[in-house]
């Protein structure tokens, strides 16, 4: 079992009397580029004690143009975790590559993470949420076709001498030639999110990627989109490895599992209520048509539709409570769905820093060293390459 | 009123649905249809068939038209439909088009001129033109664009979009047969018109080019594209009229079908 601890950066300040979306049209006046300051350094300081405490590694991930994760630039703060830390993982969960043009530039930058971090980058490619085709003007019916041929791409970049010539239907590339590589061979281990399209599933399995699925559904969808990758693995030819699979879920832990509510569960529903609206949004031909049928049985299921706690309790869309209440739950999950990776979302919308790291501690002493031994396996060797010592501050 | 009848007609790109009807008339008339993908079972068509040799070929990704996958943009678009003019040997014929339908036509008109004799743009989109946005029509509730595509609340497509917004919390409990049409008529639409939106920055200065006489209809209610839009079309291309429609909307050929037939009808001559 591997451990991450995942960001995603979140506004915690929306007006109480703004009741639009957080995506695509929310309005910028509304981001505080001071408080935005402070927030950048408390959310990498909480990604950075994580290595303390002992997690297999961290997680950042890309988002545009709203007030539900202010990260749009992942490799950005990847290359200072990179600097701030020496053992963990950096998973960039992901690159939205047809944002990226040309993808080579993934390619190099994902290849300096690895060199800066000693090996320790986890190459995270993503299609992009829906709102980012309204936020780049992107056309959502190429969205499929693009990521295919910028995968195709940059995996040719680390894995064939430059330079060469690339001519897909998307990118020609006259001379293709990056500089630098990545430091793990052929390439850094590559993670794929996903909320259950097939062509994503099958994609995964097709390339013995990692599937990660991405939370706010109730945890039976889990256990289906599981399947299906260990089904599509299946049709591959091979048993799915419970390390290619990965669980990303809200963990709080505190005293006790009253304390844990208390003080938790205001701050998920400003997440839920004022951080999702607008995250669902699917644009034209940006799923195929038999992926949206699938994905549309879930839809009912969505955190967005959640109106109490106890359905909250109930579909597992958030892990709270007392230290032994989260390793109960979180072994029964992890059981349940074959998951090797546990991607905690340890902040949560308005959630504060002292909670966060209190939490953080919880789970890192009381819950993680269980599970642990519950769950044995899983590569925790960390960099390949040891990083030079920060310069002293 | 003279039903068309449906047929597949095989192209460059896959089997394409087309509906025929009727008989006569100046030349064929070929109506070139909207993002709604309407033709099927049209009463406009089935008016003009009565005088004239309707055809109404469906876009790839409309009804079961086949080949998206070989669409990636308007010039797509347009070599589509030159293959569809040439399989049906019209050496020439007329064009109706509505809004998108409107924007093919032209974009036909001004790379083969000759083989169109006449053309009506019905709320043609197309153009980009400062100050006078097309309104966004991707993502959006049904309700509100139900309010812009119809002046009559009441008719039953306004009626049934504002139905649908009941299910936006759970869309799984709409039939997926109601919405797999939907999602590949509006990924179609994408493809054409997704980013430039809805427009083809080099048509404006091609149309100088279009030969045939052009009437422009423009509906006064018309929520989605401005009437300068309408003006643009009408003092570019060299000879072209611009008529307006009262107490019609975006989609006039479907709620005022009789208004419209003898708009066209009194254009394309019969």
């Amino acid at each position: 079992m591997r451990f991450f601890s995942f960001h995603l950066m979140p506004y915690p300040d929306l007006p109480p009397d703004y009741d639009g979306p957080a995506w695509i049209t929310c309005p910028n006046e509304l981001f505080d580029p001071r408080l935005g300051g402070e927030l950048y350094n408390r959310y990498i300081d909480e990604l950075v004690y994580a290595e303390e405490l002992g997690f297999d590694g961290v997680c950042v991930n890309e988002h545009h143009q709203n007030a539900y994760g202010i990260m749009p630039s992942p490799n950005l703060i990847a290359s200072i975790l990179a600097r701030l830390t020496s053992r963990v993982r950096i998973a960039v969960v992901g690159n939205a590559l047809p944002l990226y043009d040309p993808p080579t530039r993934v390619a190099e930058e994902f290849a300096m993470i690895d060199c800066i971090s000693g090996g320790r980058l986890i190459a995270g490619m993503v299609v992009g949420g829906g709102p980012e085709y309204y936020s780049f003007s992107l056309n959502p019916a190429h969205a499929r076709e693009r990521f295919a041929e910028a995968h195709d791409l940059i995996l040719k970049v680390w894995t064939e001498p430059g330079p060469f010539e690339f001519t897909g239907k998307h990118y020609k590339l006259r001379y293709v030639n990056s500089w630098p590589r990545p430091i793990q061979q052929p390439h850094p281990e590559i993670w794929i999110p996903g909320v259950g399209s097939l062509e994503t599933l099958e994609f995964v399995a097709k390339h013995r990627y990692a599937y990660m699925g991405i939370p706010y559904f109730h945890i039976s969808v889990f256990e289906r989109m599981f399947a299906m990758l260990r089904e599509a693995c299946q049709k591959e030819g091979y048993e799915a490895d419970p390390l290619q699979l990965g669980w990303l879920v809200p963990i709080f832990v505190a005293e006790t599992d009253a304390e844990a509510r208390r003080r938790y569960e205001e701050h998920f529903w400003y997440f839920v209520r004022r951080l999702l609206p607008g995250i669902n949004i699917s644009p034209p031909g940006y799923t195929s048509v038999r992926s949206v049928e699938n994905i549309m049985k879930n839809a009912g299921t969505f955190a967005l539709n959640l109106d109490s706690w106890d359905e909250v309790v109930r579909g597992q869309y958030a892990i709270v409570g007392s230290p032994e209440t989260v390793r109960e739950q979180l072994a029964a999950n992890i059981e349940r769905l074959g998951v090797g990776n546990l991607l905690g979302l340890f902040q949560l919308g308005t959630l504060p820093a002292a909670d966060t790291r209190h939490s953080l501690e919880l789970f890192a002493s009381e819950v993680m060293p269980k599970l642990r031994a519950s769950f044995p396996g899983g590569d925790t060797s960390g960099a390949s390459v040891p990083t030079p010592a920060a310069a002293p501050s | 009123m003279t039903s068309l009848e449906r047929h597949a007609l095989d192209t460059a790109v896959g089997s394409i649905e087309l509906h025929r009807g009727g008989a006569g008339g100046p030349a064929p008339l070929v109506y070139l249809h909207s993002a709604q993908g309407e033709g099927p079972g049209m009463v406009l068509l089935e008016e003009l068939a009565d005088t004239r040799l309707v055809l109404s070929p469906l876009f790839p990704g409309f009804g079961d038209s086949e080949g998206l996958q070989y669409i990636d943009d308007i010039e797509d678009a347009a070599f589509h439909l030159l293959d569809v003019l040439d399989r049906l040997d019209l050496v020439c014929c007329d064009l109706v088009g509505l809004s998108l339908g409107g924007w093919m036509a032209a974009e036909l008109a001004v790379r083969w001129p000759e083989r169109v004799r006449r053309m009506v743009l019905v709320n043609p989109v197309g153009l980009y033109v400062p100050g006078a946005p097309i309104t966004e029509i991707f993502g959006r509730a049904p309700s509100e664009l139900a309010d812009e595509l119809f002046a009559d609340p009441n008719y039953p497509i306004a009626q049934l979009m504002r139905a649908m917004d009941a299910f936006e919390a759970d869309p799984s409990q709409i039939p997926f047969e109601l919405v797999r049409p939907i999602l590949q008529a509006q990924a179609a639409t994408a493809k054409v018109g997704w980013n430039p939106y809805l427009h083809n920055p080099k048509l404006q200065g091609r149309l100088r080019r279009v030969t045939a006489p052009t009437l422009i209809v423009h509906a006064r209610k018309d929520g989605i594209v401005p009437r300068a839009h309408a003006e643009v079309y009408e003092s570019a291309i060299p000879d072209a009229t611009l008529t307006d429609l009262d107490d019609a909307a975006h989609l006039a050929p479907l709620e005022r079908p009789g208004e419209v037939a003898k708009l066209v009808l009194e254009h394309l001559g019969d």
